[in-house]
């Protein structure tokens, strides 16, 4: 009898494990689905600032590393153009190209938490990688519906010895396919001062991308419209291909 | 090297499917300059080509052209005190307009280096304001982040590692023995990039009109940089050793008669630049750098006219030996910037102060608006100066 309780217990709970996993293994099914072995994309970036005014940006974009190495390039505007950043160590290292003077600088970390080219995302938003696994503790704040599908309420709280971007992010995940749609992040005074709205998910040789993402900073009012015209996971990056050697070219 | 570089360039570039881009930047200033007051600026179109005909190689030509107005020829006298002795004739310097090749270069990737041939722009070093180690360019303290000009040089670039590489650059000359060299070495440390510098020159001549030649015989430099942070705000370091063989029989000139008196001694000094930034959470940027020269000259009642000259000329990176460059910025509204640039002689108490507006007016048109009070005594580097009104628009294209 004890023996059949047992077997009763562990497979409810094997159950119960299956449907309800941990905000832990949410947020590494996240970072798994987020970070895809290597990408190519091109890409827009609409700024639309408190005023109204508008500024309109295009980019080349290559990661690796599952996130920890990446190559963004501008296109467009003219002013802008070929101005480079690479990241690598998940936006630990970032390296900036100026090619009017044909200079490279590092970056040192105070500067990534600026905006990057004016934009409502910083360069540590634009490092994908670990990062949620690795700065923040998590836990699940219940389920709710966003546009007719089921998420979980996920919070996670930065380790402070960690260095996390943010004190605190909540992050609304969808439970059919682990993809998040929504992104608060909070300040030192628990202000939401950003919101990530991640939409347009479309299946992208089999990895869920979201084609359009919008930063609001609700401090400023100003927005940023990320839209991806174009996407590759099948790109397999040269050897040597982040260094900068590639940053100048 | 100009000419064969046409000649084989510019054909590959007509076949490559090239993408052109560039800017057309106006200028207005006003200068006053003890009782004197003086209008010039310049209008200036540059078109930049890049062909890439497949992905090995790289074509590039840049044509720059530059049209003066107002005050074109200047008195190099008007910028150095009057030392008492100094010929009673001025020593002009005409701005021409002119149409020029600033680049033109070709850069051929293979899987183990790169190499590039032809006149390319070439920036060494970290420093914002001063870099000890380039021997190729000088800097304006106003507008230290200006596009260099074009050397023509050969340069071989050997990556060995994500973070390491090694740089070859030959500056040739019409005697092979001439051509100047320089060595370069980076690598990274945890979060530190290094670099170590060694360049030779042989013979590089300063010329100043009527005083004659500023004339060194051979150059020898070994430097180095250091960039990394430091509780979150950046560091940087460069710094230099060189020597300097003086040409023989040159040459500190007896000013009365015009003549060759004693030829200069041999020296050796040193370079360094030490560097802070920072970027405040109200998105404040502060960036510092102190600079020390020690080919400069240390006491003002030791200046001669041809320490302005050799200051004037690129021959030295600084008339004196000690140096302060603060800079700050701040988006302040949309697309409106305003920053704050304050440089200041340590040996002779003269600086200056100059406030900037950067407002990006449509996508690609900046207007920039820069004021200059210069302060010191009349005899100073800088307070020989009163103020400044510069105005430029840029389009980018």
């Amino acid at each position: 009898m004890k023996t059949k309780l047992l077997i009763l217990l562990i497979a409810s709970a094997a159950m119960l494990s299956a449907q309800t996993p941990t905000a832990q293994q949410i947020v590494d099914r996240v970072t798994a689905i987020m970070s895809p072995e290597n990408s190519y994309s091109k890409g827009s970036q609409t700024i639309i600032t408190s005023s109204g005014k508008e500024r309109v940006f295009e980019f080349e974009s290559w990661a690796g590393g599952k996130g920890e190495s990446s190559l963004t390039r501008y296109t467009k505007p003219a002013a802008i153009r070929g101005q480079a950043f690479l990241m690598l160590n998940n936006a630990d290292d970032i390296w900036s190209y100026f090619p009017r003077t044909k200079r490279v600088r590092k970056l040192a970390s105070h500067a990534k938490k600026q905006k990057m080219q004016g934009s409502d995302f910083t360069y540590e938003d634009m490092g994908g990688g670990d990062v949620f696994q690795k700065k923040f503790t998590s836990s699940i704040l219940g389920e709710e519906t966003k546009d007719g599908e089921l998420v979980w309420k996920i919070q996670m709280i930065g380790i402070a010895d960690q260095e996390p971007p943010y004190p605190k992010i909540i992050m609304w995940v969808r439970q059919s396919d682990y993809y998040p749609v929504v992104l608060d992040y909070y300040d030192e005074k628990d202000f939401n001062s950003k919101t990530l709205l991640l939409s347009d998910i479309q299946i992208i040789e089999s990895y869920p991308t979201a084609m359009t993402m919008v930063m609001t900073d609700n401090k400023e009012r100003s927005s940023t419209t990320m839209r991806t015209l174009e996407i590759t996971y099948a790109w397999e990056p040269p050897k040597g291909f982040f260094s900068e050697r590639n940053l100048k070219k | 090297m100009k000419f064969w570089g046409i000649f084989l360039l510019l054909p590959v570039l007509v076949i490559a499917q090239p993408e052109f881009f560039g800017y057309f930047e106006s200028e207005a200033d006003v200068m006053q300059l003890g009782s004197e007051s003086y209008n010039f600026g310049y209008n200036k179109f540059r078109l930049d080509v890049e062909a890439r005909p497949n992905d090995h190689i790289l074509i590039g030509v840049n044509i720059s052209a530059q049209q003066y107005w107002g005050q074109t020829t200047w008195n190099l006298l008007d910028f150095i005190p009057d030392f008492g002795y100094l010929p009673e004739h001025e020593i002009n310097i005409a701005l021409p307009d002119t149409m020029l090749l600033d680049n033109i270069y070709m850069k051929l990737s293979f899987p183990l280096f790169d190499f590039t041939f032809g006149r390319q722009q070439i920036s060494p070093g970290v420093g914002y304001a001063w870099n000890p180690t380039d021997i190729f360019n000088s800097k304006t303290l106003l507008d230290p982040s200006y596009e260099q000009t074009g050397i023509e040089a050969l340069r071989l670039d050997i990556p060995l590692g994500n973070r390491s590489s090694f740089i070859a650059i030959l500056q040739p000359e019409a005697e092979l023995n001439r051509s100047t060299q320089q060595y370069v070495f980076k690598g990274g440390l945890g979060s530190f990039d290094f670099s170590l510098t060694g360049s030779f020159q042989e013979r590089v001549d300063y010329t100043v009109p009527i005083l004659g030649d500023l004339d060194i015989k051979e150059r020898k430099m070994v430097g180095g940089s250091l960039v990394g942070e430091l509780l979150g705000w950046g560091l940087w370091g460069e710094f230099s050793t060189n020597d300097l063989e003086m040409q023989s029989p040159f040459a500190v000139f007896d000013y009365n008669s015009l003549s060759p008196l004693t030829p200069l001694p041999d020296q050796t000094f040193t370079e360094y630049v030490l560097g802070t930034d920072y970027t405040f959470d109200n998105s404040l940027y502060f960036l510092g750098e102190y600079f020390h020269n020690g080919f400069g000259v240390m006491k003002r009642e030791d200046l001669a006219p041809i320490d302005y000259f050799a200051a004037l000329g690129g021959a030295s990176h600084s008339l004196m030996q000690d140096y302060i460059f603060l800079y700050t910025m701040h988006p302040t509204f949309d697309f409106v910037s305003m920053s704050t640039l304050v440089f200041a002689n340590l040996n002779d108490n003269s600086g200056t102060f100059a406030p900037q507006l950067d407002w990006n007016a449509f996508e690609d048109t900046n207007i920039s608006l820069q004021g200059s009070l210069f302060w010191g005594d009349d005899d100073t580097e800088f307070g020989l100066q009163d103020w400044g009104l510069r105005l430029r628009v840029r389009s980018d294209f």
